[in-house]
């Protein structure tokens, strides 16, 4: 009866399964009903919320030569970006850490797979289901807040504050990525959370550190920096040309990597909101002949979308290898 | 046409071997009871059935598709209800019915489906707040989702009382009358002796009996169980009274004092002389005729071995 016969009785397959976009739908649902009815997504709706509201309302009752210039919206993209930068990660890590790990534990996700889903279906289903929780609540929180900022602010930018909601579900996504993957690693959530914790800690603490290192070996010689010219105001009024040294271009490049970077510098991009105080921002002078394509800001949208691929094919192929 | 088809299966964790060597069909349309102590492999077959856990060695072929390569396929033509799973605490019955209708592409009616399993009353509650019997009976209703054309009951009355379980052996008797193949583990004997056309008894992953009921209660000498109390026991006495022809089976349960059960049919007072042959002094004796309970014993418990220990 069987059509394909195996090459060896003692060889264990390893199938890969089938992707099936109804399935997908199905498990993103069932996912983000669970999640809605918990506190969880009104509580992080609120908080969007009120982080708006409180920022802009700081704006307007301390920035008064901010609201002369007309420049509130791009304040308030500072701002919140900033804050934003830090809290999105710390929401996907804590809504994604148990995506997989803990249907493993409780086992339902025999549940899941009892029925017609297969294993990509179900990492699939759960990164959008999770993502939709963060998205969702981002939009609701936007949304309710937009009426209280345009009042708030004199000079109310859409683009600016539409610019940051889409950056922050895309980087919500990108951390969603990185949490569901390194739940599907595992079958305990006590590792998955040290897992979570070590992603967080990797890049609050340790990324920051890399560039430190590189200036220091830099300063050592141990690696080759870059000199380049920048005209210097001189005390006597004049200017006077000053050759100084920069890190090379592929360690800024390992900077721009960290998805928290990545999500300031797009955000310039769409945003009128000034570049230099976003995310890296390197120096026009850095550069005598153009800056490389992968330091330039548009760069980042490609490096958040491998931040949300990457970790996903990863997980899609091992998770269809392991015993559950 | 043999609705599951297990071949020589393997399933090996580093040294640890829980499957060996297993290999048996089950017919379509018939209920086919999968029985065995816990630890013998139950739920590591029906895990290899769903493509849960990969084989070590041997193939496995469900409703004749090969269970790792075609398994979304087996599944959706499956119904299944998994063991020592918990069901989403923040979602109602109602819910989790959609989910697995949904997934399903069934048309099934939620509420009709919860009556069918006594869980109507709870059907808009949150499974959180469920006893370990409603979400048996919430995940029975799923397996019944969409009319499947085999059942995949794992441990199916874990948690419900004689009541519930009466109930479970009722829908499986209804679903096989509907034509479906139902494939049910249980480690109890009177789970599966009242609903089953065939058993299968798996003990430390390999199968030692597989035959209809009445078939099993024939092949443990189909009679007495006879229990004797004595003042002593030793391996010479016991291979005599083991040699007997009439004797099945025999047995020491307890030491002081060790107490014989002898699986007999005809004569008692044979195993009785032959005792006394043996110079040990008979101090009580019983006998009751054998249930199945007694046949999943002898199967599954060791013989013999306990006496050497002495």
């Amino acid at each position: 009866m069987s059509t394909d016969t195996a090459t060896g009785s003692g060889e264990t397959t390893a199938p890969s399964s089938s992707i099936n976009l109804e399935s997908v739908r199905a498990v993103a649902k069932k996912d983000f009903q669970d999640a809605v009815r918990s506190w969880m997504f009104w509580g992080l709706s609120v908080f969007f919320f009120v982080l708006l509201v409180a920022v802009t309302g700081t704006i307007s009752y301390f920035g008064e030569e901010i609201a002369q210039q007309g420049a509130t919206t791009e304040a308030l993209v500072l701002f919140v970006s900033q804050i934003t930068r830090l809290v999105i990660p710390l929401i996907a890590l804590i809504l994604g850490w148990k995506a997989i790990a803990g249907e493993r534990e409780t086992g339902s996700i025999k549940i899941l797979l009892s029925l017609p889903h297969s294993r990509k279906d179900v990492l699939l289903g759960k990164l959008l289901g999770r993502s939709a929780v963060l998205s969702v609540s981002l939009i609701v929180g936007f949304a309710l807040a937009a009426v209280v900022v345009a009042a708030l602010l004199g000079s109310f930018d859409i683009v600016d504050y539409v610019a940051l909601l889409v950056m922050a579900i895309i980087y919500g996504l990108a951390y969603t990525s990185i949490a569901v993957a390194l739940s599907s690693i595992t079958r305990s959530t006590t590792i998955a959370g040290a897992a979570m914790f070590g992603v967080f800690i990797l890049f609050y603490i340790v990324w920051n550190a890399i560039q430190t290192v590189f200036q220091l070996l830099m300063n050592r010689g141990t690696i080759d920096g870059v000199s380049y010219t920048q005209e210097v105001p001189a005390a006597d009024g004049t200017t006077q040309q000053m050759t100084m040294e920069r890190l090379p271009d592929w360690v800024l490049f390992i900077n721009t990597i960290d998805p928290g970077n990545a999500f300031q510098n797009a955000i310039t991009v769409l945003s009128s909101s000034g570049s230099s105080e976003l995310g890296t921002s390197f120096p026009e002078v850095w550069f005598a002949n153009g800056v490389p394509f992968y330091l330039e800001n548009w760069f980042s949208f490609i490096i958040l979308l491998l931040w949300i691929v990457v970790p996903m094919a990863i997980a899609l192929y091992r998770f269809d290898r392991v015993d559950l | 046409m043999p609705a599951i088809s297990v071949d020589t299966l393997t399933k090996s964790y580093g040294q640890t071997l829980a499957l060996s060597d297993l290999s048996f069909e089950v017919e379509e349309g018939e209920v086919f009871g999968f029985l065995g102590p816990n630890g013998a492999g139950k739920s590591t077959t029906i895990n290899v059935l769903l493509d849960f856990i990969r084989p070590t060695a041997g193939h496995v072929d469900v409703l004749e598709l090969d269970a790792q390569t075609h398994s979304r396929e087996i599944r959706s033509r499956t119904g299944v209800l998994p063991e020592g799973v918990e069901t989403y605490d923040r979602l109602t019955a109602r819910q989790h019915l959609e989910f697995a209708i949904d997934s399903k592409g069934a048309d099934d009616d939620p509420e009709k489906l919860l009556e069918r399993v006594g869980l109507h009353d709870a059907i808009d509650k949150k499974a959180g707040g469920y006893s370990k019997g409603m979400s048996q009976r919430l995940m029975l209703a799923m397996a019944l989702v969409g009319e499947p054309e085999l059942l995949i009951l794992d441990e199916p009355s874990t948690g419900l009382d004689p009541n519930g379980a009466r109930e479970m052996r009722e829908i499986v008797r209804e679903e096989s009358a509907r034509g479906a193949t139902v494939f049910f583990s249980s480690h109890i004997m009177e789970q599966v002796e009242a609903v089953c056309d065939r058993v299968g008894i798996l003990r430390d992953g390999e199968m030692v009996a597989i035959d209809t009921v009445a078939g099993l209660r024939d092949s443990v000498g189909g009679g007495t169980s006879l229990r004797v109390t004595v003042d002593r026991i030793d391996d010479d006495a016991l291979q005599a009274v083991r040699s007997l022809p009439d004797v099945g089976s025999a047995t020491v349960e307890g030491q002081t004092p060790p107490t014989l059960i002898v699986q007999v049919d005809g004569s008692k007072t044979a195993v009785l002389s032959t005792l006394e042959d043996h110079g040990i002094e008979v101090q009580d004796f019983a006998t009751r005729e054998a249930s199945l309970e007694d046949v999943f014993q002898s199967y599954t418990t060791d013989t013999g071995t306990g006496v050497e220990a002495r």
